[in-house]
C-alpha cells in the first residue's frame, strides 16, 4: 500500500527495486544521445567551414588574415615542428609528406670554400660598368674604357636615353608627400594655359562688352529720329574698336560672364 | 652545442650534431665522438632575425628557368609568414612576371620608371598582398617600356635607402628577383645587395653559369652567397643520372641554404597565382622553401641533405592498410 502510495504521488518515480541491467541501459540510452548531439554539432561546425565564400574559409585558404578576431586564429605552423616532418629516432633518416629519405651529412669544409673562391677570382676577373653608352657614342676622357657597357639602339628593354636628369630621378624617388613632380607640372602648365585663355577672353570682353557702353547712354526720347542719329553718332565716335562681329561676341560675352560666376 | 664539419665521417657512422646558433667550431677529429645528423632542426620557436636591416639579398642564376622567381615568391612569402617585413623586387625589366606568381597582375598600377619620371610615388607603386599585409611587390618596369639605364643601378639604391627612411618603418627584407644572365638587367639588379641566394639545379649547364655568376658576384663586392638547389630527384640521383646534392656543393663550393624537390604542385601553384608555401596542408617544396627562408633569417646553412628515397618500412597491420 504504502508503495503504490508513493507511486501515485510520484508518477514519474523510478521503482527503487529496479535491476542493474535497466540502470544500465538507461545510461547507455543517455550517453548514446549524448554522443549523437555532439556529432552533429561537429560536423555542423566542419560543413559551415567548408562552406565556400564564409569567412571562416576565407581564413582557413589564407586569403584573409586571421588576426581579424572573427575566427579562431592560425597556430604559427613552425617548419620544424610540423607534425608531416619525423626525424629517426638515430636521425639517419627524415619522414616528409609520407616519405622516407635517408640523410648525408654536408661534407664542405671552410678550406675548401676558400679554394672555390680563389679559383674564381683568378677566373672571373670583371670590371663592374659604371656607364652606359648607346652604341656609337663617344667614350668621355676621364672615363675607363673598360667599365663601359654599349647597349644597342634596338635593345627590347634598356635605353640609354633619359628624359630627366640624375637629380631630378632622385628627389622623385624620395618624395614622400604630396602630388608627384610631372603631375604637379603638368597641373601647373594646364593651369597657366587656362589662365591664358581666360585673360584672353577677358580682354575681348573689355572691348566689345555692350553692357558698358550702355551706362553712358542718354535716356530714350521720343523722337526715334533724333536718338538714331545719336547712337549713329556714338557709334562712330566712342566706339572706334568696335568688331563687326560684335553681336556674337556680347552673346559670348553674357556666356562667359555666366561661366565666370559659376 | 655546436656543429662540426668532418669529411671523414661517413654516412654508415652517423654523426650527432646539434645546434643552437649559425656560429660553428671545429673539434679535433680524433678526440670528439662522432656526432649525429640533424638535416631538420628541432627547434620550436620563431627564427631569430641576424645581421642588419634592411637584408637586401637578390636571388640570382644566370641560366634562366630554374627557378629564381619560383624561390623569390615563396621565400618572401614565408619571410612573411614568420612575421617579418618584406618588400620584392621584380627587377627583370623585360619578362616580368613575379606578380603572376603571387597573383598580383591586376593589382600593379606604378612601377620604378613612373616613380623615377615623377607619375607617382614610390608608396604609390608598392602593392601590398592582402593576404599577407607585411609583404610588398615592386616591379621595376612595364613590359613595354624600357628600364632607362643612365643612371646604372643608382635606381635601386636610391630605392633601398628611401625604403629604409620611410614611415611604414624599414622592412626586414628586400628580395630582388634578378633577370637571367649577366646583361645590364643582372648589373642593375646586384648593385645594391649586401648578400645572394644562387638558385640552381643539379645540371651541368645551369652549374656552369652558376660558377660565372658567383664569380661576379664575387668581384662585386658580394661575399655572403649561398645557393638554393632546385629541382632535385632524388629518383634519379639513386639511378645515378642525376648529380646529387653534395656532387653540386663539391663543383660550386657554396654553402647551402636549401635543396628543393621536384614538384608538379609549384605549376598548379604558378597558374593559380597562389604560392606553394601557402598551401594546406603543405607539399614537399613548400616545406623545402619555409626551411630556406627559417636560415635565410638566421644567416644559417644546411648541414645535411636527404640524399635518396628508402622504401616505407610495412608493419604488421600494413595488411590492412596501415
Amino acid at each position: 500500500m504504502a508503495s503504490s502510495s508513493l507511486q501515485l504521488h510520484h508518477p514519474i518515480s523510478i521503482p527503487v527495486k529496479s535491476s542493474p541491467t535497466s540502470i544500465f541501459m538507461l545510461g547507455f540510452f543517455i550517453a548514446t544521445t549524448v554522443l549523437i548531439v555532439a556529432v552533429r554539432v561537429y560536423v555542423a561546425r566542419k560543413s559551415s567551414y567548408k562552406r565556400a565564400g564564409s569567412v571562416a574559409d576565407l581564413v582557413r585558404r589564407g586569403q584573409l588574415n586571421s588576426g581579424r578576431g572573427i575566427s579562431k586564429p592560425v597556430m604559427y605552423d613552425d617548419p620544424f615542428n610540423n607534425p608531416q616532418v619525423k626525424i629517426s629516432k638515430n636521425n639517419s633518416t627524415v619522414e616528409m609528406c609520407g616519405k622516407v629519405y635517408k640523410l648525408a651529412p654536408v661534407t664542405l669544409t671552410r678550406e675548401e670554400q676558400d679554394i672555390h673562391q680563389k679559383r674564381r677570382s683568378r677566373a672571373y676577373q670583371w670590371k663592374r660598368p659604371t656607364i652606359f653608352l648607346k652604341e656609337g657614342d663617344p667614350i668621355p676622357s676621364d672615363v675607363d674604357p673598360d667599365t663601359v657597357r654599349w647597349i644597342p639602339a634596338n635593345h627590347p628593354f634598356a635605353t640609354t636615353i633619359n628624359d630627366i636628369t640624375e637629380d631630378l630621378a632622385q628627389k622623385n624617388v624620395y618624395q614622400k608627400h604630396g602630388v608627384p613632380f610631372r603631375i604637379q607640372a603638368e597641373h601647373e602648365a594646364l593651369q597657366k594655359k587656362l589662365e591664358a585663355l581666360q585673360s584672353d577672353q577677358k580682354l575681348n570682353n573689355m572691348v566689345i562688352d555692350p553692357g558698358t557702353a550702355r551706362n553712358f547712354e542718354r535716356p530714350f526720347k521720343s523722337n526715334s529720329k533724333l536718338d538714331d542719329e545719336q547712337v549713329e553718332q556714338k557709334s562712330t565716335n566712342g566706339q572706334t574698336g568696335s568688331r563687326p562681329e560684335s553681336q556674337p561676341n556680347s552673346h559670348s560675352s553674357s556666356t562667359s560672364e555666366e561661366k565666370q560666376t559659376l | 652545442m655546436t656543429s662540426l664539419y668532418s669529411s671523414t665521417f661517413l654516412p654508415t657512422n652517423p654523426l650527432h650534431t646539434t645546434l643552437t646558433r649559425p656560429a660553428t667550431k671545429l673539434y679535433a677529429k680524433s678526440l670528439q665522438p662522432p656526432a649525429r645528423i640533424q638535416s631538420v632542426l628541432q627547434y620550436n620557436r620563431k627564427p631569430e632575425l641576424s645581421g642588419e636591416t634592411p637584408r637586401v639579398v637578390v636571388i640570382t642564376s644566370g641560366k634562366g628557368g630554374v627557378g629564381k622567381t619560383t624561390t623569390t615568391a615563396n621565400v618572401g612569402l614565408s619571410l612573411a609568414r614568420l612575421g617579418f617585413s618584406v618588400v620584392a623586387i621584380d627587377a627583370d625589366v623585360g619578362l616580368r612576371n613575379l606578380d603572376l606568381l603571387l597573383g598580383l597582375e591586376n593589382r600593379v598600377n606604378y612601377t620604378v620608371v613612373e616613380v623615377l619620371n615623377g607619375d607617382c610615388r614610390l608608396d604609390q607603386a608598392l602593392v601590398r598582398d592582402k593576404r599577407w599585409s607585411n609583404f610588398e611587390l615592386l616591379c621595376i618596369s612595364k613590359p613595354r617600356s624600357k628600364l632607362p639605364l643612365g643612371f646604372g643601378g643608382k635606381a635601386l639604391v636610391w630605392l633601398v635607402d628611401a625604403l629604409k627612411d620611410r614611415q611604414e618603418g624599414c622592412p626586414d627584407f628586400i628580395l630582388i628577383d634578378c633577370p637571367a644572365g649577366i646583361d645590364a638587367g643582372f648589373i642593375t639588379a646586384i648593385t645594391p645587395a649586401n648578400e645572394a641566394v644562387l638558385v640552381t639545379t643539379p645540371d651541368i649547364t645551369a652549374l656552369r653559369d652558376a660558377d660565372r655568376v658567383t664569380g661576379l658576384l664575387e668581384c662585386d663586392g658580394i661575399r655572403d652567397i649561398k645557393m638554393i638547389v632546385n629541382r632535385v630527384r632524388t629518383d634519379l640521383i639513386r639511378g645515378e643520372d642525376m648529380m646529387s646534392v653534395l656532387d653540386v656543393q663539391e663543383m660550386l663550393g657554396l654553402a647551402l641554404l636549401g635543396v628543393i624537390p621536384e614538384d608538379s604542385e609549384v605549376i598548379r601553384s604558378t597558374n593559380r597565382g597562389f604560392p606553394l608555401v601557402l598551401n594546406k596542408p603543405p607539399t614537399l617544396a613548400g616545406l623545402a622553401f619555409e626551411q630556406a627562408a627559417w636560415r635565410l633569417v638566421e644567416q644559417d646553412s644546411m648541414k645535411a641533405v636527404m640524399v635518396e628515397e628508402e622504401p616505407k618500412k610495412k608493419g604488421f597491420f600494413s595488411f590492412f592498410g596501415g
